[in-house]
């Protein structure tokens, strides 16, 4: 009994995370020297990276962990004015009971290239007292001169067995039965994020006692975007304001991000060609578009308007 | 040396026009001048009828003068490290006041610079010293929560007749001959812009010394600026570049142009493949808009100016022969319609964000799990209780309300794993106390011990506090 699991069973301390192994070996290095450099840790979203920020920052600051610590939020709607006053009050001063303070940032590729360059300035200003944790999902969004200022450590998808075996160890503690064919479906959704495994572990949990293919399946077709199909119906047959106006409901009241936009509507394209209800040239040219649109909502381009435009290689 | 500078007025008895809002303005000089402060003054006005002449007049009756105009970065650091330090102390001599200048505070850029207003709204409420705004549109957005706290005076456009007044003076002084038919023409033809007016008379006069009513009539009229709708309506209706370009040289923001444009397209066009390229087009209009906000690099605006008027506009066959009326973006109406849902959506993540080290954008797209998850009582109870969820926000998961008889037991079965809690560890401190009295540290004991407290601390603060006096009263039951 503790709310979600994804929370319950975050590992906290560095030997338990789960793969990333060398990273954890290299971090290790620093719990002994008892100091570290700016750290940035890049990767995509579930593998790992604010729980091996925390389990570090435990390790390396011993029992005062929580007075040397700070977490932010780059992305902060408020701006990168309220992460720096934060950031100034927090290296005012000195570290007590722990040989410096750390603070964590998460997602700072979401910052501008302005607000990188401010936080630039902070790293430098209390290089003496504090430092730095970052956490993105594209390193290639950080400016260079904060990626020299940091060791880069990329963290790869979890592994499938890795991720199995860490479901296996919940299932038993928690009491529920799962079989092979159930967590391996898991894992193949999952696709090396363990959040989202987990998640999908406790959705399919809490609807009965037993968790195999067909229950994983349901959670997956219940928690995706219901429309999307409906969507691209509509497209195809020609009512382009039709799917418009679902596109934008979807995106406004589900709040779905444009990547998991892009990711429904790739699925729901493939298993058309899959069932043999699309044409492969159809399909090819289909693919072409959503890649690049894909492409340029990371990229940072307004994922509605992109979204739109891909309807309309639909008609 | 341009005629606007050398001819500038020098004190208020000089300006042309606008009388009546002169005289607000000397007797707000005067009271600060007296020690009395004054709410700032926002002068609005279309551009070219002398409000920073004005500004620049009431410079000098005060000490010095700090001017911020729209060539400035305004980003809140920006104001904040040049206006905002001096505005809020003031000199030892406390008679000398600073004057701050904010120049076509209406053109400070939504995201370009990210809290200007906000930061301006600030300075306006700390600031000791006197301030004068000056905007050019009285109905834009960004004046809206500035206008309250201002002074607003609406400087009008300056009479033909007192234009061409101004221009006679000027041409007599620089030995202009020049005829009189002319010079109306030119005021005429400025619409009430002085400044326009005074370029034009400059720029005539710059080959000989004589102005003819010939040398003005080919001189068009001043650029009016055409509106959001006359430039969509061209770019969907038109298929001539040059006048889709003239027409999209509006004052507003290019993607809120964009998105004018991109809610008409399959309002008006009705081929398929022409909404697919127009669409395109749109796309990459996005994309540079995109691409010149991360980079900061604006020039990229051109490009995408481009790709959504004339490249829109060449997406069509041909024009269409009948009437759309130009439709507002619904986007905007449907997430207005949706802000109550929204941000209880926002408060929701904000809770999560805090409780499981995740950002809003991930907590957001972990809800429909925790739709799945909330459909069970006891999981729904055990969720909200750690996220510490208020009824409104359960409603966001599930439609019933979580049923009493279930909160109950629950309630009754966390007090009871307190109680445990509370035990296991009264018994780990006393295994502890036994351990130290005899001198036997056993490193691995103690820091299994210091973890355990790691774990608590972890799980909520609260308890923390909570253990500590547990903590205590059995130190004092075991000794």
């Amino acid at each position: 009994m503790s709310g979600p699991w994804v929370e319950k069973y975050r590992p906290q301390k560095l030997e338990d995370i789960v793969g990333q192994k060398q990273i954890v070996t290299r971090l290790e290095k620093y719990v002994g020297e008892e100091s570290m450099p700016n750290l940035m840790f890049t990767g995509p979203a579930g593998v790992g990276k604010t729980t091996t920020a925390l389990a570090l920052v435990k390790s390396i600051l011993g029992e005062y962990w929580r007075q040397n610590f700070l977490e932010l939020n780059a992305s902060d709607a408020r701006g990168i004015e309220t992460v720096r006053n934060n950031i100034k009050n927090f290296c005012r001063l000195k570290p007590v009971g722990a040989p410096f303070r750390i603070i964590f940032l998460d997602e700072v590729d979401n910052m501008t290239k302005d607000a990188q360059h401010a936080l630039r300035r902070e790293m430098e200003m209390y290089t003496k007292t504090a430092s730095f944790i970052l956490s993105c999902n594209y390193s290639s969004k950080i400016i260079d001169p904060i990626q020299s200022r940091c060791a880069i450590f990329r963290f790869a998808p979890i592994k499938g067995e890795e991720i199995a075996e860490r479901l296996k160890f919940i299932c038993e503690t928690e009491g529920f039965d799962a079989d092979e064919k159930g967590l391996e479906t898991i894992v193949y959704f999952a696709e090396g994020d363990m959040r989202k495994a987990v998640n999908v572990l406790q959705a399919a949990a809490s609807e009965g006692e037993t968790i195999d293919e067909n229950s994983v399946y349901e959670v997956v077709s219940k928690a995706k975007p219901q429309d999307i199909g409906n969507m691209i119906n509509k497209a195809l047959m020609g009512d382009f304001m039709g799917a418009r106006t679902i596109l934008r409901e979807t995106m406004v009241l589900q709040g779905t991000s444009g990547e998991d936009m892009v990711t429904q509507i790739y699925q729901d394209v493939s298993k058309r060609v899959l069932d043999g209800k699309m044409d492969a040239s159809i399909y090819m040219n289909l693919i072409e578009a959503i890649a690049e649109c894909d492409f340029r909502i990371r990229e940072g381009a307004n994922p509605r308007i992109q979204l739109e435009a891909l309807l309309t290689q639909f008609l | 040396m341009l005629w606007t500078d050398k001819y500038r007025p020098q004190s208020l008895e000089e300006v042309v026009g606008n009388k009546k809002e002169i005289k607000i303005i000397q007797e707000w000089v005067e009271s600060w001048k007296s020690g009395n402060p004054q709410e700032p003054l926002l002068l609005v006005g279309p551009p070219g009828i002398g409000k920073t002449t004005l500004a620049l007049i009431i410079a000098k009756e005060f000490s010095e003068y700090i001017e911020l105009n729209a060539s400035d970065k305004r980003s809140q650091d920006v104001i904040k490290s040049t206006i905002g330090e001096s505005s809020s102390s003031r000199s030892l001599f406390g008679d000398e006041y600073k004057l701050i200048i904010f120049d076509e505070v209406d053109g400070i850029h939504g995201t370009n610079d990210r809290g200007g207003v906000k930061a301006i709204g600030e300075i306006i409420k700390n600031s000791h010293h006197p301030m004068i705004l000056i905007a050019n549109d009285f109905y834009s957005k960004r004046l809206a929560s500035i206008k309250t706290k201002c002074t607003v005076l609406k400087m009008k456009k300056s009479r033909w007749n007192s234009i061409s007044a101004l221009l006679k003076k000027i041409a007599q002084n620089e030995n202009v001959e020049a005829d009189p038919k002319a010079l109306k023409e030119i005021a005429l033809k400025s619409q009430g812009d002085v400044r326009s007016a005074i370029n034009t008379l400059q720029a005539l006069s710059d080959k000989d010394d004589s102005l003819e009513i010939k040398d003005v009539e080919n001189i068009t009229t001043k650029d009016d600026r055409s509106t959001i709708i006359n430039g969509v309506t061209a770019v969907l209706k038109s298929k001539t570049p040059s006048k889709v370009k003239k027409a999209l040289i509006v004052e507003e923001e290019p993607t809120l142009v964009m998105e004018y444009i991109t809610e008409n397209i399959p309002r008006e066009y009705k081929k398929p493949d022409e909404i697919k390229k127009a669409y395109e087009n749109i796309a990459k209009a996005d994309l540079y808009f995109g691409r010149a906000q991360s980079s900061r690099n604006y020039g990229y605006w051109r490009y995408a100016t481009d790709f959504m008027g004339i490249g829109v506009s060449s997406s069509k066959h041909e024009t269409y022969k009948k009437f759309t009326k130009i439709t507002s973006p619904t986007i905007f109406t449907l997430m207005g319609r949706n802000r109550g849902k929204r941000n209880l959506r926002d408060k929701i993540a904000e809770k999560m964000s805090l409780k499981m080290h995740i950002s809003n954008s991930i907590a957001i797209s972990m809800f429909p799990y925790l739709e799945i998850m909330f459909k069970d009582d006891e999981l729904a109870w055990e969720i909200s209780d750690f996220l510490e969820l208020e009824d409104d926000e359960i409603k966001r998961f599930r439609k019933k309300k979580i049923p009493k008889k279930v909160i109950t037991k629950m309630e009754k079965q966390k007090a009871q794993m307190r109680v445990e809690e509370r035990d296991r560890r009264a018994e780990e401190l006393k295994n502890q106390m036994v351990n130290v009295v005899p001198d036997i540290r056993d490193d691995n004991v103690q820091e299994e011990v210091v973890e355990e407290f790691d774990d608590v601390v972890d799980e909520d603060i609260e308890e923390k506090e909570d253990n500590k006096k547990t903590d205590k009263q059995v130190s004092l039951f075991s000794f």
